[in-house]
């Protein structure tokens, strides 16, 4: 049970929240220090990683250690870690007493996700909008949008029934690919290629790449490499779902076209 | 060269496309605006310098110079992570077409394609990293361009 007087504890909290919803370490490490010595400890120290947290300091002459393990499953939510940052500028400020600040991040740690049919929406003007910047035509974008929003319908089933990332990104892109494939054989669209492309964008690795390419630079090279390897992961689980189907279409005698 | 119509069209397109993933990320609505400038600003500076000098990743390279830069800016003039505007912007740079061509020719059986386009994947992704780490190593205070020093 967390102690709601303990700054310790309160900075365990705020980084996890930050880690679990696409912070970089940095800022993990840098919002605890912030939190920590606002609320005048002794003496604290931290180490954040991609799946945990480490930390301990000293209150009133008594010694603390907490440790928090994650896995770094959880879908992003950027607006969580704008209410941390926000919160904790606040709290260097000195507007808010401890039990306060905890009562405000319990609410931070429960923001609601946005509704599933908005998302699902996003995807597909992200789909149809990514597929004209690369080159489709207005008609493949319209194609790409069912698409994407059929990926996304995917991925969000996927998530209630937790199936694995891998996966979960591997039939995902297999559903994009066979989307695309199914609406172009119907006749639908001019470019296979760029409906497909369209409709896996919501699966390209961007959150980690950015994390990891930002891990490094600020010499946090473990987690780095870890978010490294979860970008590359990803974008092969694409290539796999995208080229099995590719495959059985051109097995089955479907011509699959040249990609232009 | 691209009509003056051509790039206006380019850029609403990435406006929206960048916006649709700070809707899926959960980007509090208030930012939408600002990440959807920067991503839409981005592929501008793709698309010119991919036309002017024909090569992808050097434009991707460009294009990352230019978000990176108006991230850390908008960071500052907005009071909020980088991490929002960046990984929003950064989304119509990151090689997802390069992921499909070579899953695409490597299962086709076109090796000496897919290796092409393999190659020119990461060297997209290496053009990125390089341009995110130019412009995180420049000083703070460039970026605070006459805003109050309150705001860090």
């Amino acid at each position: 049970m967390e102690n709601e007087n303990s700054p310790l504890e309160l900075a365990v909290l705020a980084g996890r929240i930050l880690l679990s919803n696409g912070a970089e370490i940095f800022r993990v490490q840098e919002t605890m220090e912030r939190i920590a010595a606002s609320y005048h400890m002794d003496t604290f120290h931290v180490y954040a990683i991609s799946n945990g947290i480490f930390a301990c300091g000293m209150e009133n002459g008594v010694a603390h250690t907490a440790e928090i393990r994650h896995v770094p499953l959880a879908p992003v939510h950027l607006g969580r870690v704008t209410a941390v940052n926000q919160l904790s500028r606040e709290i260097s400020q000195g507007k808010h007493s401890v039990p306060e600040a905890f009562a405000r991040l319990r609410e931070i740690e429960t923001l609601p996700f946005t509704a599933d049919w908005v998302q699902v929406l996003a995807s597909g003007v992200g789909s149809g909008c990514f597929c004209y910047l690369f080159g489709g035509s207005p008609f493949d974008c319209v194609v790409a949008f069912f698409s994407g929003l059929m990926v996304y319908l995917f991925i969000l089933l996927a998530g209630k029934r937790h199936l694995s990332k891998i996966m979960t990104n591997i039939l995902a892109s297999a559903v994009a690919a066979f989307c695309g494939l199914s609406l172009f054989e119907l006749g639908m669209g001019h470019s296979m290629s760029h409906i497909i492309i369209g409709s896996i964008i919501p699966l390209v690795p961007g959150v980690p790449l950015t994390n990891s390419i930002r891990d490094f630079f600020n010499g946090d090279y473990i987690s780095g490499t870890i978010r490294l390897i979860d970008t590359l992961l990803i974008a092969s689980c694409i290539a796999i779902g995208v080229g099995f189907v590719l495959k059985v279409a051109s097995i089955m005698g479907i011509a699959v076209g040249v990609p232009v | 060269m691209i009509s003056l119509f051509d790039a206006l069209i380019q850029l609403i397109v990435a406006f929206f496309a960048t916006v649709s993933f700070a809707v899926l990320f959960q980007v509090p609505k208030n930012q939408y605006l600002w990440s959807g400038i920067t991503g839409s600003l981005g592929w501008l500076c793709y698309l010119l310098v991919n036309q002017g000098y024909g090569s992808v990743v050097i434009a991707s390279f460009a294009a990352t110079l230019v978000l990176t830069a108006l991230s850390r800016f908008f960071a500052v003039w907005r009071r909020t992570p980088i991490t929002i505007f960046l990984i929003c912007g950064l989304f119509p740079l990151v090689p997802g077409a390069g992921i499909y061509y070579t899953a695409y020719y490597f299962i086709m059986g076109d090796n000496a394609m897919a290796a092409v386009k393999g190659t020119e994947t990461l060297k997209i992704a290496a053009a990125i990293t390089l341009g995110i780490v130019l412009i995180l190593s420049l000083p703070q205070k460039i970026f605070r361009l006459g805003l109050s020093k309150d705001r860090f």
